[in-house]
């Protein structure tokens, strides 16, 4: 694997600078593309798994142009490649059957109303990554400075190589 | 509006001699090829050349790690039995004495490998348990808040660890909770440097203190095993803790030295309650059990592998250890070590052993002389390999060589420099997967970690060298 990459997919430019502001403590060690419509968000995501590249999280608001978040959160889940891509939902306006739809069809890891608080935003983002990296068996060590060191720490001590 | 993203790493093409599998299988099948083209040449009889193809090819594999080691392990194993085995499929010369294949498939299961066996299921239950956490927590108290103290504490509780459940291991789960504690020391308090590299540093060192420790140790003891000298478990200990003891003292002396604390008083979280559980309580029952049977090996006779092997019945049978823990152990270690063990067999059945040590006028060099380049040797290429492997290669050669007329030197001795050796290389990070660990916490530089490496490594092995013969002689454990 190459890189570790966070889709954000927010339509709004002045929003999406905000969110990828907030997850700037990420910026050493794991990359962030930007997208501003599930078409393009696919793209990345394709672009990604053509560079060898593991996407780990998608966060994604919810009304866009064309498909919309939910959709795309529900046709990740639906796909066994892909399922274990951790999902957050970023939204100011997702309705009652958005949200239930999320959280049944899209197996939804979390849900920000807007506006979100910055400190929460990174702490979910770190421990979701976390989640994706130890379930996907990835480099645990190469992620201990920029994740959650302590919980990755704990899961190599289980599965250890020679001395 | 296009995807955009920040900057991608450039991908390079690496030359074929700059990728360390091409480089590695290459340089295996090459040697592996020209040394049995040439076959026996001299007094190199046919099954000795067959073994030094056989141990080439393991010299560049484990080198370059270009296969998985312990795949390289079975290689080794496979291919003795198809080259100098009674089942070989080429011919071997009248007269010699092949092997049973049986004997070469059970290094797999030989004695020192179900010790091991017995100490990774008492360290994976424990750790399931939550033992080893407690147990620490409960020894740490005593040491206060000084920081210099509670450096101390971290030091001998990750040595203690270490002596009985995987350094990696014991590393981690250190690492897990000194972590957040460095991470609120000040970032100008260089204190936290100390207490990254005290868990790495302290449980290198206390993988020597037993058998079971890491596996260099069973590598040199299963070779010594085979040639009929046995070395109990508290008789190994009686050697390598002294040492151990020495070298943790004066790794926290340079740590407090250099990496002063600002801060006057400190406290790790360490530890919870004891579980009660009917489980728990069998586990704790089989540890201690089995803790003072390995030590009191002379008193009652039973071998270390046998007591060893008691919990594993019983923790299987409780279901205190379940079939799912016992699917994850760390099965692959136990094929490293065995093909250690299976390569020094091979060395010494095959003769190959008596035509290496006649190569060289081993003789005219001076016994000391010897000892420091055997125990050097071991220590640079556990530098940058892995130290099972490094153990792997040397300790066939290095005991064959002592157990010969050619050199004055007692073969358990051999054994035990080649083995500490291994355990005393960390001055890199990619030294030993402890260093890994702890240089991924990214708040320590190389540069810490060599010069503290450098030291340990290098005072550590003047003193098994020059320090402690002649004192393990005085008091006659040699």
């Amino acid at each position: 694997m190459n890189e570790l990459v966070i889709v954000v997919v927010e339509d709004d430019p002045d929003v999406r600078a905000a969110i990828v502001r907030d997850l700037d403590s990420f910026a050493d060690g794991i990359r962030i593309d930007q997208a501003d419509t599930v078409d393009d968000a696919r793209r990345a995501m394709a672009e990604a798994d053509a560079d060898g590249d593991r996407v780990g999280l998608i966060l994604a608001d919810h009304r866009l142009p064309g498909e919309s978040g939910v959709d795309l959160l529900v046709s990740i889940n639906a796909d066994p490649e892909l399922r274990t891509i951790r999902t957050v939902l970023i939204t100011g306006q997702a309705g009652h059957e958005d949200t239930i739809r999320a959280i049944n069809e899209a197996g939804l890891d979390w849900y920000f109303a807007k506006p979100w608080d910055p400190d929460e935003l990174v702490s979910v983002v770190k421990q979701q990554l976390t989640t994706f990296v130890i379930e996907a068996e990835l480099d645990l060590l190469r992620f201990v400075r920029v994740l959650d060191g302590p919980r990755l720490l704990e899961q190599y001590a289980r599965h250890t190589r020679p001395d | 509006m296009p995807a955009t993203r920040s900057p991608s790493t450039d991908r390079v093409t690496t030359p074929w001699w700059r990728d360390r599998v091409k480089l590695g299988l290459g340089s295996a099948i090459l040697w592996f090829a020209s040394v049995m083209a040439i076959g026996s040449v001299g007094d190199l009889s046919t099954p000795a050349s067959r073994m030094l193809a056989i141990f080439g090819a393991a010299v560049a594999l484990w080198v370059s790690e270009a296969i998985p080691l312990s795949a390289t392990s079975i290689f080794v194993i496979l291919a003795q039995i198809l080259m100098i085995s009674d089942e070989a499929v080429l011919s071997l010369p009248d007269g010699f004495e092949a092997p049973t294949y049986e004997s070469i498939y059970a290094t797999l299961a030989s004695p020192i490998l179900m010790l091991f066996l017995g100490g990774f299921v008492l360290a994976d239950a424990a750790a399931k348990f939550g033992l080893d956490r407690n147990l620490a927590g409960v020894m740490l108290r005593p040491f206060g808040t000084r920081p210099r103290a509670v450096l101390a504490g971290l030091m001998s509780i990750t040595a203690l660890l270490s002596m009985f459940v995987s350094n990696t291991a014991t590393t981690a789960a250190m690492m897990a909770v000194v972590l957040p504690v460095a991470a609120g020391l000040e970032r100008t308090d260089r204190f936290r440097v100390a207490l990254i590299l005290a868990v790495p540093v302290a449980a290198n060192i206390g993988g020597l203190g037993t058998p079971v420790g890491s596996p260099p140790n069973a590598i040199a003891l299963g070779r010594l095993d085979d040639e009929g000298l046995q070395v109990n478990f508290i008789t190994w200990m009686a050697f390598a803790v002294p040492v151990a003891l020495v070298l943790l003292v004066v790794a926290w002396w340079l740590l407090v030295r250099r990496y002063p604390a600002s801060i006057t008083s400190m406290s790790l979280n360490l530890g919870g309650t004891f579980e009660r559980s009917r489980s728990a309580i069998i586990l704790y029952v089989a540890f201690a059990l089995t803790v003072i049977g390995w030590m009191t090996e002379p008193v009652h006779g039973v071998r270390s592998s046998i007591v060893g092997f008691a919990p594993v019945v019983v923790l299987l049978a409780t279901k205190v250890f379940t079939v799912d823990d016992l699917r994850r152990l760390n099965w692959h270690i136990l094929w490293l070590v065995g093909g250690g063990i299976a390569l020094g067999n091979g060395v010494s059945s095959s003769g190959l052993d008596v035509w290496l040590v006649s190569r060289f006028a081993w003789g005219s060099m001076p016994t000391l002389l010897l000892m420091g380049a055997m125990a050097g040797l071991a220590l640079l290429l556990s530098t940058v390999i892995s130290n099972s492997a490094t153990a792997n290669l040397l300790a066939p050669v290095g005991i064959s060589l002592a157990l010969s007329d050619a050199v004055d030197l007692d073969p358990l001795l051999a054994g035990l420099l080649i083995a500490m050796a291994c355990s005393l290389a960390m001055a890199l990070p990619v030294s030993t997967p402890p260093n890994a660990v702890a240089y991924a916490s990214g708040e320590i530089e190389t540069k810490d970690m060599a010069s503290i490496g450098l030291v340990v490594g290098g005072l550590g092995l003047a003193i098994v060298v020059f320090v402690m013969p002649p004192i393990w002689e005085a008091v006659g454990l040699l």
